[in-house]
């Protein structure tokens, strides 16, 4: 994949994005074979139920990431004059609602547990001729399951403020946290083992104000993305450093008296409105047209750029 | 794990443990519980319980070293029984497909039990009783592989 919408990507995008393509058919994978194996010793605890309906609402980023691909790579056309950028905001608000959604039903079902006393089953099971409480298996396979979530995590990371992408890095940001589910799991499990039942509610709670938590957060940055709000990195701190590099750049042509900037964030890619107030109130095209190639060149992410000749700089603009 | 099981285990922790400590109070003390007649799996005969489930329950206290006090009633009445802790066990025609698993704890399914058919026949007990329904399906699976 060389391209997303207008944008041609440079190598070590190119190289990043399929690195990252990649790392989300293995995560897939990784879960799916997770989610099975967690099947495999779902007993009575609520904790253990929460932690396997997480790890099934963690495929939501990866299956969103890679739908939109599918979407944004397409060059714009008359029928999409800015490109299909939005999609990967809209499967981030999409994946973002979902474990919202589902982590809000999940604390609620915890705390009524709670409230009801509801004392955890877990039994027992037959294996080679031994039979052995299902906790151990439960603490064994969630012991397991929390190696995987440790490497991608760390290899979606590095990955995301390289293609800019949102939904990668909020994957990679839930993917580094997974282990407090897997503790937590194993802390209810073990609590129910000594006879305090009340501790699988508990952690099951804390497992599911942490999906509410991350859904909180994947929704609201799709939402402020997705209504322009001014460009910010990739991990949503700060504002986007590119704003001040293509003021500085306006700034420093001769012809130039005044600039500002509007830049927002597309999903990936950035669309930019610079504002140029031209000396003595006239400017030739060849100055603009090279005024858009310089900024073009300063980042991969800004090839939709409009250079607008204006008289006063418009309020909102970023100067 | 075995660092964790070791550690609890040294502090004197029966993992699994009950929360109400049925276990304990039984052993050694009495086991009450609850028969639903059903088939030939278990019989009422002018109030004295039988049949291959009974046996097996007996089996059970006598390993506990409990005294056995039997509960005869309706599915339904020995479930609530199980709820309010007026028993300790309930056994009867129920199988691992049994509705009440919702309310009390249900053993793993034992087909091998003679008289049941093809039915996995379960053995219902108070919700999370822990180390009752480990050392339960231990004695079960111990009896019926023989």
């Amino acid at each position: 994949m060389k391209t997303i919408g207008r944008t041609d990507l440079p190598p070590e995008q190119q190289q990043a994005l399929r690195s990252a393509i990649r790392w989300e058919w293995f995560t897939i994978a990784y879960t799916i074979v997770t989610i099975v194996l967690i099947a495999l010793v779902l007993g009575g605890s609520q904790a253990m139920r929460t932690a396997w309906i997480e790890d099934i609402l963690s495929l939501l980023p990866q299956i969103s990431f890679l739908v939109a691909l599918l979407f944004i790579r397409h060059r714009p056309t008359g029928a999409f004059p800015y490109g299909l950028h939005r999609a990967m905001g809209i499967g981030h608000l999409v994946a973002g609602v979902a474990l919202l959604a589902v982590g809000g039903s999940l604390a609620f079902e915890a705390i009524s547990l709670l409230l009801r006393a509801e004392h955890p089953a877990i039994g027992t099971v037959h294996v080679f001729g031994q039979t052995v409480w299902l906790g151990w298996f439960m603490v064994a396979v969630m012991a397991v399951t929390a190696i995987g979530p440790f490497f991608y995590g760390h290899a979606k990371s590095k990955l995301a403020p390289k293609l800019h992408n949102k939904v990668l890095y909020a994957d990679a940001d839930m993917a580094k946290a997974d282990w407090t589910t897997t503790l937590a799991s194993i802390v209810g499990v073990l609590g129910v083992g000594v006879g305090w039942w009340w501790l699988d509610g508990v952690a099951a709670l804390f497992i599911s104000l942490g999906i509410m938590w991350d859904g909180w957060r994947n929704s609201r940055g799709a939402v402020l993305d997705l209504i322009d709000q001014r460009a910010r990195t990739h991990d949503d701190k700060s504002v986007h450093p590119l704003a001040g590099e293509v003021l500085d750049l306006l700034a420093a042509l001769p012809w130039v008296e005044d600039a500002s900037v509007r830049m927002r964030d597309m999903g990936q890619v950035f669309h930019i409105e610079a504002f140029v107030v031209p000396r003595r109130g006239k400017v030739s095209v060849e100055r603009l047209e090279d005024a858009h190639e310089r900024i073009v060149r300063l980042d991969w992410k800004v090839q939709d750029v409009q250079v607008i000749p204006v008289r006063e700089l418009p309020d909102e603009a970023e100067i | 794990m075995l660092v964790a099981a070791a550690v609890l285990s040294g502090c004197g922790t029966r993992i699994p443990a009950d929360p109400d400590g049925t276990l304990d109070r039984v052993t050694h003390g009495t086991l009450r519980v609850g028969a639903s007649p059903s088939g030939t799996l278990v019989v009422v005969d002018d109030g004295r319980v039988r049949g291959p489930l009974v046996e097996l329950i007996e089996g059970f206290a006598a390993e506990r070293d409990a005294n056995l006090e039997w509960t005869v009633d309706s599915e339904e009445d020995l479930v609530d029984d199980l709820e309010g802790g007026r028993l300790d066990l309930a056994i009867g025609g129920m199988t691992d497909k049994t509705p009440w698993a919702d309310r009390v704890s249900v053993t793993r399914g034992y087909p091998d039990v003679p008289g049941s058919g093809d039915a996995s026949v379960v053995v219902l007990l108070p919700m999370g009783e822990n180390a009752l329904q480990a050392a339960l399906e231990t004695y079960l699976d111990e009896e019926l592989s023989r």
